[in-house]
């Protein structure tokens, strides 16, 4: 018997339209009870007093490195990284060595995960074997396996026809088809966006058009196949009005957006350093106006990191040489409040909780009782990013030493509070004893 | 203190570009002796071949007194998987002082300077910036007309991969030069167009009104990639030849940085042309490097 009492906050519950004053306790790992006022019992309790308290926020697009890279993260730094973050659930994609693409490594990952003790872990698994873009992935056993999801990440599948054969084929595996757009043909050698700033520095630039054409062919290809997709990381301005255009057809499709793709533009290569080097790159102001305009007015269904962890060594190198991403899990709900100030916290929370949970078809956002004891506790308070000391093994972000107006201040899951004041506390070690 | 270093034009004001100018002008004039840099190690860093640019520098640096170290390419362990910060914090132990780079990445000597306890000078970083070329230039056009502000100048070809185009139109605008951009839309995208700079696409209506005709080498490789027809086709719009050189102004220049390609962005009536400047250029190169070394190390007179 293991109970949780989250006392004095304020509950923001989009899935159940509660928004109120409300101690909350969890039993047995789910919700047991939603009240004013609930006595104490003989178990924890969280105070979140001039604090809000959510269903457990959902990263729905991290990498974890493992296996192959566990010099950039390990699965248990990853989660780390994400309950410190105030995420309960991560979704991590294939880009792995090897690739995520047979049910053994979809299994491994999750063990590693359960072993972490700290977030759930959902994996995506590849829509390409090996993500080579010409033979389909074992849809059936991955998702046997425990995959939600399906997408080769940064090697988008480059030929239309294995891409429809592909969501024909997984029709009826559950699990959408997550897009990473770039066409690698017209990105070529790019390391920034094509504009006046790439022509000032005299870099590669990769234009928008070699994502919105990308964007427009997939969601074209699930109303063709009604497989449902999901646009990873929009940027552009054009590229939310192709989504605009494909649900408005009713396509079924949705779509995220990144912290730095909402805050940050292509001035932000400071001296030619690679910190700010991502995929697919940061835009213009234009078009970080119009994400946000996007959240905004509900084009936009989720929230989601690309956290992206690399080794200092590989981050310092030379543009041209240096990989692209960086961390995002321990500065994403600080970042987005201070990318979308007013944001409505009852769309605060469906951004970042009901919305990646129902994309995902996973359990989680929300708090109804009898739901997974999954909850993030956060505050309007400001705090300041020293990226020197992230959980994540990756210490790079092009937000280093800047003050962001919200924090996670605890994280829950299955009933545990595996963070609390940024301490972190594993569950498998709570298990051991 | 970072010590002071020469990575693009914009390092420099106008003033002191004006100096550098005049600088070199005296030094062409009474050669100062090889105790500028006595006892001052500088180090040639050339991650890419050149020839002019290499020679230039190392001439200038022998004539004002420095000691002088070549690395050739594909000798630095930069190679061998060291970190910029690691070659930077190796050599200055060493006493170096001065580095000049050229590096097929834009951006290199930035990262160089911003780990080294020295001075570094860009001679060249991927379609970045030639900071030294363009000051060159600067003076060639300066030495003919006796100022910039008010000139017409047109940089023609090859914009989009030019470091040298790049750093001329700082140091162009900088000195109040008027500046017209001429070539395709794929070497002369429309978003190089700014203030007191100007895209145009008609060379033979630009031509009678400039004083100065820079020509940038076009590389064959760029046909392969897509971004050019053949060189027939582009000649027929870009190339100067005898007719296009007769609708110059009587008064105005003709420049290249070089290697220039015969029959591709010039014919060889370019080389006979009363006002094409290049051994003018190639001569000013050395005194430019000279008064460049010296402000770096010495500040000035």
């Amino acid at each position: 018997m293991s109970e949780v009492l989250v006392r004095g906050g304020r509950v923001v519950d989009p899935s159940q339209g509660l928004d109120a004053l409300r101690d909350l306790r969890l039993r047995d790992g789910v919700v047991a009870e939603i009240g004013e006022h609930l006595e104490p019992g003989d178990g924890e309790i969280v105070d979140a007093g001039n604090a809000f308290v959510a269903p457990g926020f959902i990263d729905m697009h991290v990498h974890l490195r493992e296996p192959g890279q566990t010099h950039k993260e390990t699965v248990a730094t990853g989660c780390a990284a994400a309950v410190a973050g105030g995420f309960t659930a991560v979704a991590c994609m294939p880009n792995t060595q090897p690739t995520l693409d047979t049910p053994a490594l979809i299994a491994q990952v999750k063990r590693l995960a359960a072993d972490a003790g700290l977030a759930r872990v959902y994996p995506i698994a590849a829509i390409t074997r090996d993500r080579a873009g010409v033979e389909l992935a074992p849809f059936r056993s991955l998702h046997e396996a425990g995959a939600v999801a399906f997408s080769d990440d940064g090697a988008t599948v480059a030929s239309a026809r294995v891409l429809r054969q592909a969501a024909l084929y997984a029709r009826d595996v559950p699990g959408v088809f997550i897009s990473h757009c770039e066409d690698a043909d017209l990105k070529g050698e790019a390391v920034m966006n094509e504009g006046e700033r790439s022509m000032l520095l005299g870099l590669a630039g990769e234009p928008g058009l070699a994502e919105e054409i990308v964007i427009a062919r997939d969601l074209l290809i699930a109303g063709d196949t009604k497989k449902p997709f999901h646009i990873a990381h929009l940027t552009t301005a054009l590229g939310v009005e192709l989504v605009r255009f494909a649900r408005a057809r009713g396509f079924a499709v949705t779509c995220e957006v990144t912290p730095h793709h909402l805050l940050l533009h292509d001035d932000a290569f400071v001296r030619f350093r690679a910190d700010a080097k991502v995929n697919p790159p940061l835009r213009t102001p234009h078009d970080s106006e119009a994400l946000r305009a996007a959240v905004r007015d509900g084009v936009i269904d989720a929230l989601a990191s690309d956290h992206a962890p690399h080794a200092r060594e590989e981050k310092v190198q030379l543009l041209a040489d240096a990989p692209v991403g960086f961390s995002g899990l321990e500065i994403a709900v600080g970042a987005y409040a201070q990318a979308l100030p007013g944001l409505p916290l009852a769309r605060f929370v469906e951004l970042l909780s009901l919305n990646p949970a129902r994309i995902l078809g996973v359990s989680g956002g929300t708090l109804r009782i009898g739901a997974a004891a999954d909850v993030t506790v956060f505050a309007d308070r400001p705090w300041r990013v020293q990226a020197a000391r992230f959980h994540s093994k990756g210490k790079n972000t092009p937000f280093d030493g800047l003050t962001f107006p919200r924090q996670a201040l605890a994280t829950i899951v299955g009933g545990a509070v595996v963070m609390e004041g940024g301490s972190i506390r594993s569950r498998a070690k709570t298990n051991r004893e | 203190m970072r010590e002071r270093s020469l990575l693009d034009l914009d390092d420099l004001t106008s003033d002191e570009i004006s100096y550098l100018m005049q600088r070199a002008t005296a030094f062409h004039a009474n050669p100062p002796g090889r105790d500028l840099l006595r006892g001052v190690t500088v180090v040639n860093l050339f991650f890419e071949p050149s020839t002019r640019t290499y020679t230039s520098f190392s001439i200038a640096e022998a004539r004002v007194g420095a000691d002088v170290v070549a690395l050739p390419p594909g000798s630095s362990s930069l190679g061998k998987g060291e970190t910029i910060e690691d070659t930077a914090l190796t050599l200055a132990a060493m006493g170096v002082k001065v580095i000049v780079t050229r590096h097929p990445e834009s951006g290199f000597p930035y990262r160089l300077a911003d780990s080294f306890a020295g001075h570094v000078i860009n001679a060249g970083d991927g379609s970045h910036a030639h900071p030294t070329q363009a000051l060159l230039d600067l003076l060639t056009i300066w030495t003919e007309f006796g100022r910039l502000a008010g000139l017409k100048v047109a940089l023609v070809g090859d914009v989009l991969h030019s470091r040298v185009a790049r750093s001329n139109v700082i140091g162009l605008r900088r000195l109040g030069a008027d500046v017209t951009l001429i070539g395709p839309p794929t070497l002369v995208p429309d978003a190089m167009a700014g203030d007191g700079v100007h895209v145009a696409r008609d060379l033979d209506a630009i031509l009678p009104q400039m004083d100065v005709v820079m020509l940038l080498r076009i590389q064959r490789e760029r046909i392969a990639a897509a971004v050019l027809a053949t060189l027939d086709d582009y000649g027929r719009s870009y190339q100067l030849d005898a007719r296009r050189l007769g609708s110059l102004a009587s008064h105005a220049i003709v420049m290249h940085p070089g290697p220039y390609n015969r029959g591709v962005e010039l014919t060889d009536d370019v080389l006979g042309y009363g006002g094409w400047r290049y051994a003018q250029q190639v001569s000013h190169g050395v005194y430019v490097r000279m008064a460049v070394l010296d402000f770096l190390v010495n500040g000035r007179a």
